[in-house]
């Protein structure tokens, strides 16, 4: 349990998909313009991701090397695609607002690449750790820089006026420039948290073994 | 050996592709509906909203848009308990950041009734703010972007920063959406048959620029230009009491990067009667249509020169159009001239 544990909590910070390893950062900038867009962001990226770890790691004996990159490209927008019809049925102004970002989970780097480095070759249980971890390490910097960007960029938080009205929107924040830099800030202070962690604990190897980083931080992208 | 390796590779591949196949369509079945219920929610609310009196709404397919990149889904009758209110249009035209689709109420007296904005996909904080329910252009009124449409005449200018306030920073989505506000109201005048918006062919009656005739037949001789490029498309003849005294022609010549189409009247003395212009398909050359620049002409004598900056004042954003019409309008008259001097009309 508790190494089950480990896996879920290293998605979070350690290896945070979006500060570490940094990949699927097209999705992250684009749609934090608002806090709802970016929870609806990261929780149908959570889905797709643990639906897909689950799938895969439970049939990764039964996929062949050689073709496994389709077989990971049907299930994972199998799982997109289920994903998005829910929404249009059920949260249809979410679904409208992120628009063709959706759609697009299907390509995101984190879902082919977790799934390629982790849940290929890792028992099933482990692989829905892993997909949560990762899962809400994207969601929770999602919300962080959208929470910046909603409130300098219109002076609301998922909607509601926070600021008072006679604040002037620093329409800066809702462009993509604003995105940058709100997430080049939070991106530092996650690392400077991180190296702290890392510091305070004693130097073991992981279980990820195929995507442990070396300490300055050049990631691999797979 | 190897063929037959492809041959389970790619076996295994269809297995995994059907599984996710019929997963997927098990799930299209169960929310196919509530999708399609949904929409047709949005779009029952948005008719309303534009027609808050209607009783219900007739499907119809009177009403065509003029410009191709503007396309109507979907159009009705508004049904009022005494005949029909006017026309919605579901429309959708390309704005900044992809396809906005509204609904445009026009009422039978040439009025837009309503505008509600369905999609749009412009940028979060500034164009998408087409859609906010809460964000005014007028805050004094708490007048939203699309709700300064209501009660808007057709025959009103429908340009941005003039008589249509832009959203802050997002002018380029207040253009595209006033331009399908204006676009429907014109397709819907001509499909209610009241034509009271500028541009509007239904004002084409060629008696129209020429006032002072009380009957007009199609002249037995056309005009012909001798400049280039320059097409007279028909030649009409006023007269009255059964004396010419005058003669209109339908042109259409390039310009800027579209064609203008100009319709001009002449006396016999040589003097412009009026002018309408028709037609104009250059990008950003919609300006021109407006009754103000056609209006210029009127009184001028078509042997004087007629030039955009010195007495002719260009449609404001519209230079190379307004360039271009004028010197149709010369062409044209001066080809009007000759033929009046000519006889035989």
């Amino acid at each position: 349990m508790k190494r089950l544990f480990g896996v879920f909590v290293n998605g979070l910070i350690i290896e945070n998909p979006l500060f570490i390893i940094m990949i699927g950062l097209c999705s992250a900038l684009a749609v934090t313009t608002t806090v709802a867009n970016g929870i609806g962001m990261g929780i149908a990226m959570t889905f797709v991701l643990v639906m897909s770890e689950f799938i895969i790691s439970l049939f990764r004996n039964l996929i062949p090397a050689s073709i496994r990159m389709p077989i990971f490209l049907i299930v994972i927008a199998a799982f997109t695609t289920i994903m998005d019809l829910e929404m249009k049925a059920y949260f249809p102004v979410l679904s409208k607002s992120m628009g063709v970002f959706i759609p697009l989970v299907v390509v995101n780097c984190i879902i082919m690449g977790r799934v390629e480095a982790y849940s290929s070759k890792q028992p099933v249980l482990d692989s829905v750790f892993d997909g949560l971890g990762m899962g809400i390490g994207y969601t929770w910097v999602l919300v962080a820089i959208s929470a910046v960007r909603e409130l300098l960029g219109g002076g609301t938080l998922l909607g509601f006026q926070v600021l008072p009205s006679s604040f002037s929107p620093m329409i800066f924040f809702i462009l993509p420039p604003g995105g940058f830099l709100a997430f080049s800030f939070w991106m530092a202070l996650s690392n400077q948290l991180r190296k702290k962690i890392l510091a305070g604990r004693k130097p073991e190897p992981t279980q990820d073994s195929c995507c442990t980083l070396p300490e300055n931080g050049s990631a691999e992208k797979a | 050996m190897k063929r037959w390796q492809m041959i389970k590779l790619g076996l295994i591949l269809a297995v995994y592709t059907i599984v996710g196949c019929v997963g997927l369509a098990f799930v299209y079945n169960s929310t196919s509906k509530t999708i399609a219920q949904r929409q047709e929610a949005d779009l029952q609310a948005g008719l309303h909203e534009v027609f808050p009196k209607a009783t219900g709404f007739t499907p119809m397919d009177k009403v065509k848009s003029a410009n191709p990149n503007i396309v109507f889904d979907a159009a009705y009758t508004a049904d009022g308990p005494s005949g029909s209110l006017g026309i919605a249009v579901k429309v959708h035209g390309p704005s900044y950041g992809g396809p906005t689709t509204l609904i445009v109420g026009v009422s039978t007296d040439g009025t837009i009734t309503g505008v509600k904005v369905l999609e749009n996909k412009d940028t979060p904080g500034l164009g998408a703010n087409a859609a906010s329910s809460t964000y005014y252009v007028d805050k004094a009124t708490k007048t939203t972007f699309s709700g300064q449409f209501a009660g808007k005449k057709l025959t009103d200018g429908f340009v941005v920063k003039k008589d249509v306030i832009a959203i802050t920073s997002a002018t380029i989505t207040s253009r595209s959406i006033t331009n399908l506000v204006q676009v429907v109201g014109k397709a819907a005048s001509d499909a209610l048959g009241i034509g009271g918006s500028s541009p509007s062919p239904s004002s084409q009656n060629p008696s129209a620029v020429l006032p002072s005739a009380d009957s007009v037949r199609i002249a037995s001789k056309a005009a012909t230009s001798s400049v280039p490029g320059v097409s007279i498309l028909e030649t009409l003849v006023g007269t009255k009491t059964g004396t010419i005294v005058g003669a209109s022609a339908k042109a259409k010549a390039k310009s800027y990067d579209g064609d203008v189409t100009v319709l001009v009247g002449v006396s016999t003395d040589g003097t412009i009667t009026g002018v309408q212009i028709l037609e104009c398909t250059d990008s950003l050359g919609s300006p021109i249509l407006a009754p103000e620049f056609a209006q210029q002409f009127a009184g001028k004598k078509a042997g004087a020169p007629l030039e955009v900056g010195t007495n002719i004042e260009a449609a404001s954003g519209a230079t190379s159009s307004s360039r271009g019409a004028t010197a149709l309008v010369k062409a044209t008259a001066d080809a009007l001239v000759k033929a009046l001097a000519g006889g035989g009309l």
